[in-house]
């Protein structure tokens, strides 16, 4: 017998690459699987709590867009450029001025560390398999998507 | 009717953090309260439709569409930003204004009380974590959770706002905002504003535009845009907690035991 280890993403293709497995040959009770923590799940309390994470950098953004729209569309009225120009501009500028507000707050004030860009492994899958099994259960695993694969044979 | 795959039968929970229905996925998640009373204050209503609190905000919505044109609220704000305040005395309707305030007001207190609350009961969902439906399908839809792309709510918002919600399901929230989008747009006459723009003539472009209806438009594209951003993140993170929990349960035998040996190099 041999042990194959793999990290995934979560997505459906991990639901699907499991049930291929199984689809396969490979028992329930050979699969295993670990999902990781990537982040702390504690989080500050109600009134000074900061938005679900990864939305930080874009409320104040659209908050701000907006109010700016309100007041630049109005004053656009009686400016050369007119209210749409106008709107648009001071829409744009509010996001700008609401997103680098927050950047600010997160990687100055608070130097909060965010999660890698692109891919993380989120699931870490261990699959136990005989060895004319182990070609099979590889291909499957790098066609839904295995971000990392190893054999490991004892 | 629709096939779940989890019926509440025993009612053993006391509280539940999300459901999958055939209109849509709710679930209770933190948010800043200040945030959502900012909405309110941007447009009544917008406030609890980010608490997924339907009625109450369709409530406060048409409320304040109905009383803010009527009272000429839109045009007094145009002619105040602009400075012509004499314009300002003669725009507004005292028969309509006054009750304008205290909707108003309500709208984003009300929000941001209910925020809080809405917070403390998810903390308790979230420690009781208990089972919920996360798959339904149904005669007239299917709805299950997966993983969508944020940006691409974002994009179709500004294109139409309500198709940002369309494209996580919130079906609700879709119908709402995509109706209310053709009467704000048809009433503000801004796509032929923009037509003018294209043509290169300023003027006619702002002398064909309506400051009553046009000025409902900035809020409703923001929020649309914010409204549909932050529940595509949240139904991401939720597809992913449910699939955490899938897994424990499911792929983690206790007779199962990682072997020593030698990685097999390619």
């Amino acid at each position: 017998m041999m042990q194959i280890m793999s990290t995934f993403e979560h997505s459906l293709k991990l639901e699907l690459a499991i049930s291929a497995l199984e689809l396969a040959g490979i028992q329930k009770q050979h699969i295993f699987a670990v999902p990781l923590t990537n982040r702390k799940v504690d989080r500050k309390l109600l009134d000074n709590l900061h938005n679900s994470d990864g939305v930080t950098l874009f409320s104040t953004g659209a908050a701000l867009a907006t109010a700016f729209a309100v007041v630049g569309a109005s004053i656009g009225f009686s400016l050369k450029w007119g209210p749409i120009y106008w709107g648009l501009i001071t829409a744009g500028s509010g996001f700008l001025i609401g997103f680098f507000i927050d950047l600010f707050i997160n990687k100055v004030i608070k130097k909060r560390k965010r999660l890698l860009r692109g891919k993380n492994p989120q699931v870490i899958l261990i699959v136990e398999c005989r060895e004319d099994q182990a070609d099979n259960v590889e291909n499957i695993l790098w066609k839904y998507l295995a971000i990392g694969l190893a054999r490991v044979q004892n | 009717m629709s096939v779940d795959n989890f019926r509440n039968i025993s009612n053993k929970y006391r509280r539940y953090k999300a459901h999958v229905s055939v209109l849509g996925t709710t679930q209770l998640h933190l948010r800043n309260p200040y945030i959502i009373a900012w909405w309110s204050a941007a447009f009544p209503g917008f406030g609890h439709l980010l608490l997924s609190k339907y009625l109450r905000g369709y409530i406060l919505f048409i409320w304040e569409v109905v009383v803010n044109v009527q009272a000429d609220i839109n045009t007094a704000m145009v002619h105040s930003f602009e400075g012509k305040f004499e314009l300002v005395k003669t725009d507004l309707h005292p028969r309509w204004m006054l009750m304008y305030i205290p909707v108003f007001v309500f709208g984003i207190w009300d929000s941001y009380r209910t925020c809080v609350d809405m917070n403390n009961v998810y903390l308790l969902a979230e420690r009781e974590d208990a089972p919920f439906n996360s798959y339904t399908v149904g005669s007239a839809e299917i709805n299950y959770l997966d993983k969508r792309n944020p940006i691409m709510s974002v994009l179709w918002s500004l294109f139409m706002p309500g198709l940002g919600q369309l494209h996580i399901h919130r079906v609700l929230m879709a119908f709402f905002s995509l109706a209310w989008g053709i009467v704000f747009l048809y009433q503000s006459r801004l796509l032929e504003a923009v037509q003018f723009l294209f043509f290169g003539d300023l003027q006619k472009s702002t002398a064909v535009l309506n400051p009553e209806w046009l000025m409902f438009m900035p809020s409703v594209w923001g929020f649309a845009a914010y409204d549909s951003y932050i529940n595509t993140v949240e139904n991401n993170k939720l597809f992913e907690y449910e699939q955490r929990t899938f897994l424990r349960k499911n792929y983690q035998s206790h007779s199962f035991t990682i072997k020593k040996g030698q990685v097999i190099a390619e």
